[in-house]
């Protein structure tokens, strides 16, 4: 009954605060600040300067084929990545030269095509920095297919042939059993539905379990925390917190579920299902739990925040492992790193998500990962008890790893 | 009442506290002493159920079971309060916890005895630390519990409020309550108490009434005034144990008679004044937490 009553007035005051309003609301929407604002940084070209390079071209032919495409190539384009300056003649002759063009800055490098390019096809690169990389790839497949056309010209094969030869492939995406073909739009939302239930469940996960290592430490800080266990047992008072911080981020992700729901509505998408919805809050539930049991235990043992933050960390770290990792999980669900680290207790809510909503996953593993999580749940909450119960009245000493281990055992 | 029968407790090599002893009556204030680390607030935390002791029990009333939370009020040494949030949510929450049903007229009563009627809405942080003793000795006894314990409860206080917290306490007392109270300020505890206990390295060194201690414990003197100030050092003063403090001469009476004593001394000079002076709490403090160390 205390629990909930704890419980209780830590929903009550968190969910009120302006903090947890702010976070709410404003973190999708400086996310999506973020998405827009850099793919229209990445579009305009903002934050990228035009190179210069050098070409020596050796065979008097291919630099200014290469130099015209490129021109019709970046001509749509207000900042171009790069400008190609080409000079006939040999390597030897120009070097010294080019050389002392990149020195002096005029150049951020030079190119050479030499004599023998269209037999040994081997372009030369000589620039101060790696500056060049980007741009060797664009020249690359340029000069891949100018010397394609050019060995096909040398076959006398005629435009319309080339053409014949030379086209794009589109593939149409369908349905199993349906018919219609399905929109771009749709597809990008298959492909980004599970990374947002993932990041969702990152966020709530985090967010009640910075919330709990605040609370236990504004407690312990306060001396509050003497007040408490005088009226309340430490079990009473470690559940109602995890149980009223639990609650708060169980809010935010109904919140967040909703918005996507309605979201994916009004576009006729359908990413959120029952069975979906259900199974994220269990994860969600079990993720939040673990992770409860580690904040908690962790704000037991500091006095600052900034020493507490600081070990929470290295967790923290391994939590982002499926934030690096989404792609290759929506690529490949069922691959064996995937399927092995599904059943990593701090990432496998993050990777089941991921995997359901993909729909490459089986009951046997939703089952046995959730079992997975219930066992490693009731350990983290049971070694947090431990601990929070012999290491919240410590104030002011610093404790060893040995005198935690001894605790754990005890 | 409450006993505390042989309690110990001891971290690594550490002994906090030793086969401690106190019974706590109820209706009578208990000062409980002890110079700094000497295991007073191991023991208030072993007595809070906050510690578990390594050996050794606590009853209540005779009984090993510990009573409901709401018959027992703390008020630890440092500021055990919520700084965000309002004076109002605060023993609110206390109360709820404590199963007060409708506490809120209850509350707006203690404010307005504490003066602090007016700050009902503030942010706990807001109130100066003398304020917030206020409100946390207001959380102590905001549920009426039976058995309450106070750890440096005039930490903070101006001599006013000081005077209310002492008149409070006299009520509490009037009604029978159990009270431990734990304080470095000896003239609050003479003032106040009526039995005490003074430990030092985590064992007791002396407990008991507290005017019994006095007199037991407390060395009698003679304070002696001359008529003229020159005679302070006179030869007289020789004879006896004494020692000379602003303006007057402390003689202890250690086997000779106060009469005997004056007319030894009216022999040789003229005498202003002659009084008894008994040794107050804080000498016999000294003297017993010195004498431990010796």
């Amino acid at each position: 009954m205390n629990a909930w009553k704890i419980a209780w007035f830590e929903y009550r005051r968190r969910i009120r605060s302006k903090w947890f309003i702010i976070g709410t609301f404003g973190m999708p929407i400086l996310i999506l600040a973020i998405s827009l604002g850099t793919g229209y940084m990445a579009g305009s070209g903002a934050g990228i300067e035009t190179k210069t390079f050098g070409m020596i071209d050796e065979t008097s032919f291919y630099g200014e084929k290469l130099s015209f495409v490129l021109d019709k190539r970046f001509a749509q384009k207000e900042t171009p990545p790069f400008n190609l300056a080409v000079s006939n003649g040999s390597f030897e002759s120009l070097q010294s030269q080019f050389d002392e063009l990149v020195n002096d800055k005029t150049l951020d490098g030079y190119f050479v095509i030499p004599h023998d390019f269209l037999s040994r096809p081997i372009l030369r690169n000589y620039s101060r920095s790696s500056s060049a990389f980007r741009s060797s790839g664009i020249i690359e497949s340029e000069l891949k297919e100018l010397l394609i056309k050019q060995k096909a010209n040398s076959l006398q094969l005629s435009d319309a042939v080339l053409e014949e030869i030379f086209f794009d492939v589109d593939v149409a995406h369908f349905d199993i059993g349906s018919a219609e073909e399905r929109e771009t739009e749709e597809l990008i939302a298959d492909y980004i539905a599970p990374f947002i239930f993932m990041f969702l469940l990152f966020l709530g996960i985090f967010t009640g379990g910075q919330l709990l290592l605040r609370a236990v430490l504004e407690e312990r800080s306060s001396r509050v925390i003497e007040v408490l266990l005088s009226t309340v047992s430490y079990n009473e008072l470690m559940g109602g917190k995890i149980l009223g911080l639990g609650m708060l981020g169980l809010t935010q992700s109904g919140i967040y579920l909703i918005g996507a729901f309605f979201a994916g509505s009004y576009y006729d998408l359908s990413i959120i299902t029952p069975t979906i919805g259900l199974l994220y809050f269990t994860y969600f539930i079990l993720g939040y739990l673990l992770y409860a049991g580690i904040y908690i235990g962790v704000g037991a043992l500091f006095d600052s925040e900034q020493e507490a933050q600081q070990a929470i960390q290295i967790i923290t770290f391994v939590a982002i492992i499926p934030m690096v990792l989404w792609t290759i999980v929506i690529e490949n669900p069922n691959s064996t790193l995937v399927n092995v680290l599904s059943y990593v207790p701090l990432v496998t809510p993050f990777f089941m998500m991921i995997k359901i909503a993909v729909g490459e996953t089986s009951l046997i593993q939703v089952v046995s990962t959730i079992i997975v999580m219930v066992v490693s749940v009731c350990g983290s909450i049971r070694l947090a008890a431990k601990v929070f119960r012999t290491g919240i009245l410590l104030y002011g000493k610093r404790i060893t790893l040995p005198e935690i281990y001894r605790w754990l055992r005890a | 009442m409450i006993e505390i029968k042989k309690i110990s407790k001891t971290y690594d090599d550490i002994v906090a506290v030793a086969d401690l002893d106190m019974t706590i009556q109820p209706g009578r204030i208990y000062g409980f002493l002890g110079p700094n680390g000497a295991g007073k607030t191991t023991a208030i935390r072993m007595l809070m159920n906050i510690i578990i002791p390594d050996s050794g029990n606590i009853l209540f009333e005779g009984s090993d079971q510990r009573p409901p939370s709401n018959q027992i009020g703390y008020l630890p040494e440092e500021r055990g309060l919520y700084q965000k949030i309002s004076v109002f949510e605060t023993l609110q929450y206390f109360a709820h916890l404590r199963s007060v049903t409708h506490p809120n007229d209850l509350i707006k009563e203690y404010l307005q005895r504490f003066d602090l009627g007016s700050r009902l809405q503030s942010k706990v942080s807001e109130l100066s630390k003398g304020n917030q003793q206020k409100l946390q000795f207001i959380n102590t006894i905001l549920h009426d519990p039976q058995y309450i314990v106070l750890d440096e409860p005039f930490s903070g206080l101006d001599p006013v409020n000081q005077l209310l917290l002492k008149e409070i306490l006299e009520e509490l007392k009037q009604a029978g309550k159990t009270i431990l109270f734990s304080s470095h300020q000896m003239d609050q505890v003479e003032k106040l108490c009526d039995d005490v206990a003074l430990i030092n390295h985590g064992k007791l060194v002396i407990a008991g009434n507290l005017k019994t201690i006095l007199q037991s414990e407390g060395v009698k003197r003679l304070q002696v005034i001359p008529t003229h100030g020159e005679d302070l050092s006179h030869q007289c003063f020789s004879a006896f144990n004494s020692e000379r403090s602003n303006g007057s001469v402390f003689i202890e009476i250690d086997g000779h008679s106060k009469q005997d004593i004056i007319a030894t001394l009216n022999t040789a000079i003229d005498l202003k004044s002659v009084k008894v002076a008994e040794q107050g709490l804080e000498d016999i403090f000294i003297q017993l937490v010195q004498g431990a160390k010796t």
